[in-house]
């Protein structure tokens, strides 16, 4: 199973992460955001954030959720690369952020949205295909 | 399937898809035939039919010639709402509230700066940080931050950041009254307090260029514009707060539709009424961030005025004058005549320049390709004194970084002996000139439809890039 890999899109990025589960397909399509910063890593030394999302329904709480790590990205110039979650239903979800601090990054993401966002099941695994405003 | 059969020539210019299903109003795209065959390969006609589904909207929604996929709406789209009855969209403006343009005119020529125009690249480049991580990082206070987005470029003109013609050659003033930071999230704020200053990556860039070619003697003149002369152009918006507040209130409206009974073909179009709590708050919290972004551009032509007079000394006459900044992604309350009568209407631009008669408007070219100033007409009370706002993308990101090599693009852009300052490679390669619509083609467009006329074209020297 690839984690995630990023498709074409006329003007923005596209992700389509996978997972077992929908915790792993979550912590993927985060790792696959992270991929598309490209950020330049300071020291591994991990940094811990919280994290806590309430949402409608799954397909939101997972926007809501990269929308969170994206501004903690943003404002802690951290790059997070494992999640533990102490909480996890379709419409809510608690954890710790697992990262590093960086000096910089590549690229900007503007939004993360809800273009043509569903997660489905196939074969067994969870796929979701996100699209970022860059 | 829609397909050009779909839509009724109303000029050379102008086609229109009749009104059908859930539209209220018929769409109109400004496009030449030939362009007009293309605009189907990806979804923006389709965005721009949903467009014209929304509440309140009056007349048509538009399209403008640089037509491509967006978000909701298609970039490069114009729709305005009965303030009174319609309602306000975040897709209609974007993720990057008043991304826009900044022009400032020296009173040299080429030939006075060419020996230096490396060093003063250099020193811009360096003045002017991307705000990913290299360069400046100056933090402000949540209580400066929040004068900012209160008054925009203007308090930044009171601090000395600036002089009292760069708030009078700028779109509204430099900043839009109704802005209210307390409409604003707190991860809003955070996100913008480093970032006044910064150019962001992407498309956004710094230029030095020269003016190549004036088709307007008499405007240029007004305008203090003539050929040769050097001129520098910023293009960003209001970055990381900008970006916020449209997650937030993306999120707000698509719980707080179902309360006002809207129902849409693409939930990406979220809307409230304007009029409503949720309406009213977007619209203060978008004009802070439309204000933050004017500051924005303020503070980064005054680190360009710094390097300017570091590089070329104070004999360089009175350096950099404002020619004016204008917003492309922006929604605004404006009068309009409608039916003969004056109505007051929120009129979204979403990549779509204001181009109010005798107005100068600001048209960045692709990086590498020429930009263009030109003047607003009567004629363009059709589309809400509204025309285009840039050459459009035809190639993703992705294909153009895989299909093209930076080091090609560098040395075919010094060819034409434009210098590139970037700190990405693949950031060139993303924005090769050859991943977009002809810009001159799209500017011929506008012209010839009325929407805005030519006045000079701007051939790019050095091109400063974010990441």
């Amino acid at each position: 199973m690839e984690k995630y890999k990023i498709l074409e899109h006329p003007s923005d990025v596209k992700i389509q992460a996978s997972g077992e589960t929908k915790e792993e397909l979550f912590l993927n399509a985060a790792l696959g955001m992270n991929a598309i910063l490209k950020p330049k890593i300071l020291d591994y030394k991990s940094e811990t954030r919280k994290i806590k999302v309430k949402s409608a329904d799954v397909d939101a709480l997972l926007v809501d959720f990269l929308s969170e790590i994206l501004y903690l990205i943003q404002t802690n110039k951290e790059v997070y690369d494992n999640i533990e979650f102490s909480k996890f239903s379709d419409t809510e979800l608690e954890g710790a952020l697992i990262g590093s601090k960086t000096d910089s990054f590549n690229e900007d993401i503007k939004g993360v949205t809800y273009h043509d966002l569903k997660i489905k099941q196939k074969n067994g695994l969870y796929e979701v295909v996100v699209l970022f405003d860059v | 399937m829609i397909s050009k059969e779909n839509f009724k020539k109303i000029t050379d210019y102008l086609w229109e898809y009749q009104k059908t299903g859930q539209m209220n109003v018929p769409a109109r795209i400004y496009v030449n035939e030939r362009m007009l065959d293309k605009v189907f390969k990806d979804k923006s006609v389709e965005q721009l039919i949903n467009t014209a589904s929304l509440p309140g909207i009056v007349n048509f929604s538009m399209a403008m010639p640089d037509i491509h996929e967006g978000y909701g709406f298609p970039i490069g789209g114009v729709a305005a709402m009965d303030a009174e009855k319609g309602v306000i969209s975040p897709g209609g403006v974007g993720y990057d509230i008043n991304c826009g343009m900044k022009l400032l005119k020296s009173e040299l020529s080429e030939k006075d700066i060419l020996s230096n125009l490396v060093k003063l690249a250099t020193e811009i480049q360096r003045e002017v940080p991307s705000g990913l991580g290299r360069g400046r990082q100056v933090k402000l206070s949540i209580e400066e931050l929040d004068k900012i987005l209160k008054h925009g470029a203007k308090k930044l003109v009171e601090d000395e950041y600036g002089e009292k013609e760069d708030i009078e050659n700028c779109e509204s003033n430099g900043y839009i009254e109704e802005a209210d930071p307390e409409a604003v999230s707190s991860h809003a704020k955070n996100r913008g307090r480093d970032q006044v200053g910064t150019l962001g990556s992407g498309n956004h860039f710094l230029e030095i260029q020269k003016v190549e070619e004036v088709f307007d003697e008499e405007t240029a003149r007004k305008f203090g514009l003539f050929k040769n002369q050097i001129t520098v152009m910023i293009h960003t918006g209001s970055r990381g707060f900008g970006h916020q507040i449209a997650t937030d209130y993306i999120q707000i409206m698509m719980k707080a539709m179902a309360k006002y009974n809207i129902s849409l073909p693409d939930r990406e179009l979220a809307c409230v009424p304007f009029q409503s709590p949720e309406g009213q708050r977007y619209f203060r919290a978008m004009s802070a961030g439309a204000n933050y972004a004017w500051a924005n551009r303020q503070m980064i032509a005054h680190y360009v005025r710094k390097a300017w007079r570091e590089i070329l000394g104070p004999s360089t006459g009175s350096g950099l004058k404002a020619v004016y900044d204008v917003a492309h992604n922006i929604a605004k309350l404006e009068k309009h005549k409608v039916n003969g009568e004056e109505k007051e209407l929120i009129v979204h631009r979403k990549g779509a320049t204001r181009a109010f008669p005798e107005q100068p408007v600001l048209i960045p070219g692709s990086m590498g390709t020429a930009s263009y100033v030109l003047i607003g007409t009567e004629a363009g009370k059709d589309s809400w004194y509204s025309t285009c706002h840039g050459a459009g993308r035809t190639m993703s990101r992705h294909a153009a970084a895989r299909s093209l090599s930076p080091q090609e693009i560098i040395s075919q852009l010094k060819a034409k002996r434009i210098l590139v300052k970037c700190y990405s490679l693949r950031g060139i390669a993303e924005e090769a000139p050859q991943a977009y619509k002809n810009i001159d083609e799209v500017v011929e467009i506008v012209h010839q439809a009325g929407l805005s006329k030519k006045v000079a074209r701007l051939k790019p020297l050095a091109v400063i890039k974010g990441e």
